[in-house]
């Protein structure tokens, strides 16, 4: 497989070129070359586990602990977005509550690197966050609605802007309590494209509010050519300040990773690449990075490549707020397709976990890190499932706890504590 | 006169209804398995299986330059398969039918198990599109993960058909 990509214009010209020269050559018949041939297969395919209003139904389901350790998830069934508590561990699940319904022609982004979120606040109240699109493939529009009831209700959604097109926020709050987002907007994509001009990927744009989500300010790009396709990822240093994680369109087309932190006043950002992996193409991953901060300020980050210097999954870590980082560290089994990391600081532990397909089931192997990231644990396996499954989360509760929440269409929503020593992280 | 334009009109209505029928995109469901069968059924000719996705703009983009090879390439079959939700499939019709592939060979994923859709296509992908694999006459295959720019397309095309 190769990855190095010249200039595509030039290529796509001489492959229609050569195109047309060869078809002109060719001699006529009967044979079409998209008659189907081949069997029609039936309907034997699996459909989405359930329709039901509740987290295992779900594609993807995204968790959240509230102040008062209750289990909050958000998640899309159809066109609904619910919110749902649960007070055993996601044993079982009160009423889901909805949160929005959108249109016949609108779709909830909730699938893969997407998915809806929630947000628990300090002061008890909540933040659902869900992008719909209502027309165009990659046009999204980031909605929010906020619970002051403690997720009995929730406030009719508004858009966090009305134009430009965003998708992929991801959310982070200080301990002062304002909420920081982060998401990738099309804004400055589509007054190109409406100018004529060729523009890489989308802009990665900021915002926070200081009143639980009632409004948001700033709201500006602050960078250019993010990886259009792929999530972001958030994370509070120890300062209060959020760092945001993304995949980046380098020069040509290399789509690698950068990491950075607001500055105070959200005007601008510092920090740096995260690797050189070299991976130049255009294409959508589909998979952006993980990243975590540990109490000591280092930031941690893994994430896919299939660059031209290393191919896989992999971890880095960046001691001196993203100016650099260690030397990238493969994670998983090569012969199982890790991927979509997540990671997890809480108290003196680091977690890392990972998706692994071996043929026939999935995998979530997971290993902790007692050092700042310098070693692992042996990797071990949490869960298994037999047939489709939502990527992993990693979720802490308030009191430094942390779990694995995945959903998965034959096992439902599990909620799996994760190992708290080294001894226990290396049973299973 | 009057025979003639209720002839003409019955003539309209007739390619109408002929070329909406002709534009009704019929994406086959693509599950686990179906990969071999696909090939199977297709073997002694070179083919082309391109994987894409509405929510992939790259994919998007060169729709157009795939209605173009898969019109002057008679001698190479092409089939898409959608990799999309159900719920995204009328929005990829129309991205097709826009791109001036409404009559090409559709397939469209049925099965939310991807990682075992991918698997059995290159156990190394993980989703990323566009994703194409060609197969050759004799059954070699190749996958690429990339665009139509990529210049291992156009050379496994100029090695491979049209000889």
């Amino acid at each position: 497989m190769k990855r190095i990509r010249r200039s595509g214009k030039s290529l796509v010209a001489a492959l229609l070129m050569s195109v047309t020269a060869a078809s002109a050559e060719e001699h006529a018949g009967p044979t079409s070359g998209n008659v189907e041939s081949g069997p029609k297969p039936a309907m034997k395919h699996t459909a989405p586990a359930c329709s039901d209003a509740r987290p295992d139904c779900a594609m993807t389901v995204f968790p959240a602990f509230d102040r008062k350790g209750r289990l909050w998830v958000a998640f899309s069934v159809g066109k609904t977005v619910y919110a749902a508590a649960s007070t055993n561990g996601g044993k079982n699940f009160a009423a889901p509550v909805v949160v929005a319904t959108v249109g016949e022609t609108g779709v909830i982004d909730s699938h893969g690197d997407a998915r809806p979120k929630i947000v628990a606040m300090n002061d008890g109240g909540l933040l659902v966050a869900y992008t719909t699109r209502p027309d165009k493939q990659m046009i999204g529009t980031i909605f929010t609605a906020r619970s002051t009831d403690g997720g009995r209700s929730f406030s009719t959604p508004q858009a966090m802007l009305a134009e430009g097109g965003q998708r992929f926020d991801a959310w982070a709050i200080s301990p002062k309590g304002r909420i920081y987002a982060g998401w990738l907007d099309k804004t400055h994509a589509l007054k190109a494209k409406a100018e004529g001009r060729d523009f890489a990927g989308s802009g990665v744009a900021f915002g926070w509010s200081d009143d639980g989500g009632a409004t948001f300010n700033g709201k500006s790009i602050l960078m250019d050519h993010a990886c259009e396709c792929c999530k972001m990822s958030a994370a509070l240093d120890r300062d209060g300040l959020p760092v945001f994680a993304w995949r980046q369109v380098f020069e040509d087309g290399v789509r690698d990773h950068y990491a950075a932190k607001l500055s105070a006043d959200g005007s601008s950002l510092s920090g740096g690449r995260v690797s050189d992996d070299n991976w130049a193409i255009n294409s959508c991953p589909h998979q952006g990075p993980a990243l975590a901060i540990d109490g000591a300020g280092v930031w941690h980050v893994a994430w896919f490549t299939k660059g031209k210097t290393r191919q896989g999954l992999f971890y880095a870590a960046s001691r001196d707020g993203g100016k650099n980082f260690s030397p990238p560290e493969k994670i998983g089994d090569e012969a199982h397709a890790p991927a979509f990391a997540a990671l997890l600081a809480v108290k003196d532990r680091l977690y890392r976990v990972w998706k692994e397909f071996d043929g026939n089931a999935t995998s979530i192997p997971f290993q902790m890190s007692r050092d700042g990231g310098k070693t692992w644990s042996a990797p071990h396996v949490l869960a298994t499932a037999a047939d489709a499954s939502d990527n992993p989360q990693l979720v802490a509760n308030n009191k430094g706890a942390g779990y694995l929440s995945w959903v998965s269409h034959k096992e439902g929503y599990r909620l799996i504590p994760l190992p708290r020593d080294e001894k226990s992280a290396s049973i299973r | 006169m009057k025979a003639l334009t209720a002839y003409t009109g019955a003539v309209l209505a007739a390619g109408l209804l002929f070329s909406s029928a002709a534009l009704a995109l019929d994406f086959k469901p693509y599950g686990r398995g179906d990969y071999e069968t696909l090939l199977k059924a297709r073997a002694g000719r070179p083919l082309i299986v391109h994987f894409w996705s509405v929510i992939c703009p790259a994919c998007v983009a060169e729709l157009p330059q795939w209605a173009k090879l898969a019109a002057a390439r008679k001698d190479v079959d092409v089939i898409f398969v959608d990799t999309d939700d159900a719920e995204e499939r009328d929005r990829a019709a129309g991205r097709l039918e826009k791109a001036g592939l409404a009559s090409a060979s559709h397939y469209g994923f049925a099965d939310n198990f991807v990682e075992k859709l991918y698997f059995e296509v290159d156990r190394n992908w993980r989703g990323e599109l566009p994703f194409t694999v060609l197969v050759t006459r004799d059954g070699a295959r190749t996958t690429l993960a990339g665009g139509l720019d990529d210049p291992d397309l156009v050379n496994w095309l100029s090695r491979n058909v049209g000889k």
